[in-house]
Formats: structure tokens, sequence, C-alpha cells
């Protein structure tokens, strides 16, 4: 037997754990309404034209991703795992023909890699759907503007995963996790606004968009037309790309280091 | 069975973004914004009531009332079309000064057509001929294809509007007739989420879809809780 049976095996029983209906079809439904309710209200409002418009209609049209990516990973990754390793689920995994690193390929795939896909096909459908035109005028900046906006929620995904096999607790990781993506995306993002307001230095948002590079994408489109930290940081076009790549190394070193704790370092 | 239930699975979940569709496309057109235009029309000319970039999203409504039958026209330019137009508009006559602005490029095109040996023109030339209605035949000849609507002749008429692409929309009310004549116009600016036209057609689709594939694994569902 090779290892495609087992893995399909471990990926069918995470999907059927991770997605009881209807739970699945009431995330699907409602990221489905706010990608076409929030890109109608973008192009609605319209301030702009060209790149930056189409920027806003994308970056408009991906909040649903904390419906459908964000609420899905701490359910699945941060409970889901943690739960498997507290009630010994895992070890029974472990004893399957296959190894660590592909069940947690497994898992993650069904936790990660379904509601990203879902996600992606969902928003990229309706935006071709409501704003054909806009959409093939600027691939480039579509592209640009879905990889800025996933790169927090795939760190925030491994961060998860981190916490879930060091604590080895659904509950807990699963409060603990909710704690540190607001402390990272909400808390923190308020107190580096403030701080360029307050100081009128570019160094906290520089920071801060290594985390988030969606930041640097955001105020290299619409610096000049949003709010007041187009004054103190502008970043050039190769300045977001070097954010976008650090943003995409700092993840994969997350995972990196799951991976490795996972097949080497999870006692049980 | 296992293929039944991703079948059945994937056929919920395509049902779910035929439903969001069909929701979204449910509110009527809201109106954030009003505004009107009164004023009396010389014999044998037209004018531009209202004009700016339009989406499918976006439309508006006309309402016009008038002492003697006038015409209706609503044009359409690509913005693709329109910056084109522009450039040639500044190339032509480089004298106009603020009647370079998104305003006139239209009845400007349309003089560069009825007038195409018009030399370097000064501002007063210009205003002279370009709200002529011969001038404004000449150009809708010379571009049909721009014309989106066009009343027949009367003194009252209501007309709604929502464009299928993005397009750079021009409203016009010429006065045929060689009488001065009253003319008042309302213009009320439509917002939609989703145009109808659009959504319909594929809600229907993945409705249609969803349904085929989500039946079987429902029924055999509620089979085999029925037999537990």
């Amino acid at each position: 037997m090779g290892k495609g049976r087992p893995f399909l095996e471990v990926f069918t029983c995470a999907l059927n754990e991770d997605y009881r209906f209807p739970i699945l079809e009431i995330l699907v439904f409602l990221c489905a309404l706010c990608t076409f309710v929030l890109g109608g209200l973008a192009a609605v409002s319209g301030f702009t034209t060209g790149e930056a418009f189409t920027h806003n209609i994308v970056s408009s049209s991906t909040l649903p991703l904390i419906i459908l990516v964000v609420i899905p990973i701490l359910k699945n990754i941060a409970y889901g795992l943690g739960s498997d390793i507290e009630k010994g689920i895992t070890q029974t995994l472990f004893s399957y023909p296959l190894k660590r690193g592909y069940i947690l390929t497994a898992k993650l795939l069904s936790a990660l890699g379904i509601p990203l896909l879902l996600f992606l096909g969902i928003s990229i459908f309706g935006l071709f759907l409501l704003f054909p035109d806009i959409i093939l005028a600027n691939p480039d900046t579509v592209f640009l503007t879905y990889a800025a906006q996933l790169s927090p929620v795939l760190l925030a995904a491994g961060l998860l995963l981190l916490l879930a096999l060091r604590l080895k607790r659904g509950v807990l990781a699963l409060i603990t996790g909710l704690g540190l993506c607001i402390v990272l995306f909400v808390i923190f993002d308020a107190i580096v606004n403030s701080l360029a307001y307050t100081t009128g230095s570019d160094w906290s948002l520089k920071i801060y968009a290594v985390i988030t590079p969606n930041l640097a994408l955001q105020e290299y489109y619409l610096g000049t037309i949003l709010g007041f930290t187009h004054k103190i940081w502008v970043p050039s076009f190769s300045e977001v790309l070097l954010y976008l790549l650090a943003g995409y190394l700092l993840v994969a070193l997350v995972f990196t280091i799951g991976y490795v704790y996972f097949k080497r370092g999870l006692r049980i | 069975m296992r293929w039944i239930t991703l079948l059945g699975r994937t056929g919920t979940v395509i049902l779910m973004v035929g439903l969001a569709l069909v929701l979204v496309s449910l509110p009527p057109p809201a109106s954030p914004s009003q505004s009107s235009h009164a004023g009396s029309m010389w014999p044998e000319e037209y004018r531009i009531h209202h004009s700016g970039v339009y989406r499918p999203q976006t439309g508006f409504q006309i309402s016009v009332e008038s002492t003697d039958n006038i015409r209706v026209y609503l044009l359409g330019v690509s913005p693709l079309e329109f910056d084109n137009w522009k450039t040639q508009i500044r190339e032509a006559y480089p004298d106009l000064g603020h009647m370079l602005d998104d305003f006139f490029v239209v009845p400007l095109i349309f003089v560069r057509e009825a007038y195409p040996d018009l030399d370097d023109p000064q501002i007063e030339d210009i205003l002279d001929i370009m709200w002529n209605i011969a001038v404004l035949e000449k150009g809708l000849q010379t571009h049909p294809e721009i014309v989106l609507w066009e009343s027949p002749p009367s003194s009252t008429l209501s007309h709604e509007f929502l464009p299928a692409d993005v397009l750079y929309i021009t409203f016009i009310v010429a006065n045929p007739s060689p009488d001065r004549v009253e003319v008042e116009t309302k213009t009320k600016d439509l917002t939609v989420l989703a145009p109808k036209e659009r959504v319909v057609l594929p809600a229907v689709l993945l409705i249609s879809i969803g349904i085929a594939l989500a039946i079987p694994w429902l029924i055999l569902r509620k089979v085999k809780r029925s037999t537990l």
C-alpha cells in the first residue's frame, strides 16, 4: 500500500471532523454575501480609478477572509488540532503507515487549504462577475492585493499551529490563539498607527508591515487618498514587494518550525 | 458513498453561493443624491444637463418637463475612447483653457466633426457654434455607436438608466423647435450592489447545479438517519 491511501484516509477524517453539515455552508453563504456586498459598495464609492480603484475593490471584497478563513483556522487548527492531541486522536493517527509530516499536511489541507480554496474561488468568481473590465485591466494589482491580504492570515494560521502543538489543549489553544490574533492584528495596529501619528516617524509602520504587508500595499496605492499615514510613509513599489517577500518568509519560517516540532519535538 | 457525499457537499456550497447572489440582487436601486436644473433653451440649441463616469453599479434616473417638445439623448463613451478624444481635443484646440476639462470633451469632438477646418479657435468662436443642434446631429451621425438612448420628441419624459459597462455618460437635452423652450430636468443617482442582468443567470445556474448535486446526498442522508 502506497502513501496515497492512508493520506487520503487522514484527510477525509479531518474533513469530516472540520466541516460538519451545515457549518461550511453557513460560512460560504456569509462569505459570498459579504464579498458581493462589500465589492458592490466599494464600486459605488469609486473615489478613484485605475490600479488604486482595483486595489480598493479587491481589498474590500477580501474582508470576508475573516469569516471563511480565520474562523475555520481558529476552530480547526487551534481548537481542532489541540483537542486531537488532548484526546489522543493524533496518537492514533501516528499508528498509520504515514510519516508525521504527511499527517500534519493532511490536517492543514483540510483546516487551511479548503477554506482558502473556497475563499479564493468565491472571491475571484464574484469579482469577475461584477467587475470583469476592472479586474482584467489590472491582473497584477489583483494578484498583489490577494497575496498581501493572505500573508497575515497565513501567519496567524502558523502561530495558531505552534500554539496548539505547544499547549496540547483545544480550549486553551483556542482562547490563547484568539487573544494572540486580537493583540497582533487589532491592538498592535492601533498602537502602530498612534505611534506613527504622534511621533511622525515611519519606523513603527515599517516594522508592522513585515507582519502585515497589506499595510505597505495600501499605503502604496491609497496613501495619497486615505488618512494621515501617507504623509509619514509612502513606500515605493519595490519596497512593497520586499515587505511581501519578508511577510511570506516569516510565514514559511513559522510553518517550518511547526512541521519540525510536529515531526521531532511533539511528545504525546 | 464518499463520492456522493463529496458531490453533495460541493452542491450545497454551490447552492449557497447562488443564494447569496440572489439575495444581493434583490434590493431595489438606492438613490443617494438628486439634482435639478431649470432654464430656458434657445431655438435649435442643445445643452449637457449631466455627465460623469458610471459603472454597472451606478446609474441615474432622469425626468424632464418642458413647455414644448424636446429630445433627450444619453451618450456613452468608453474610458479608453474618452481619453483618446481628450487627447485629440487638446491637440486640435490648445488655447481653450478651462474648456479642456471632461465636461466639454463630447461637444468639442462634435465641433471638430462639424467644422474640421476650424484652425486654432478662441473660446468665443467655439461658444458661438458649440451648442448648435446641427453640430449635435453631425456628431451623432459620425458616432452613432455612442447613443445609448434617444427619446422621441416629447414635453414630459422619464428614464432610468444603469450602464452595462464602465462608461463616460453625457445626458443631453436638445430643442429642435424654432421657439424658446423652458426646460426643467431632475437627475437622481441610482446605486445597486449587483446589477440584475449580470447576476440572475449565474445565480440560476449555480442554484440548479447545486440542487442537482445535493439531492442524492440529502436523500441518502435522510434514509441513513431513518434506518438508524
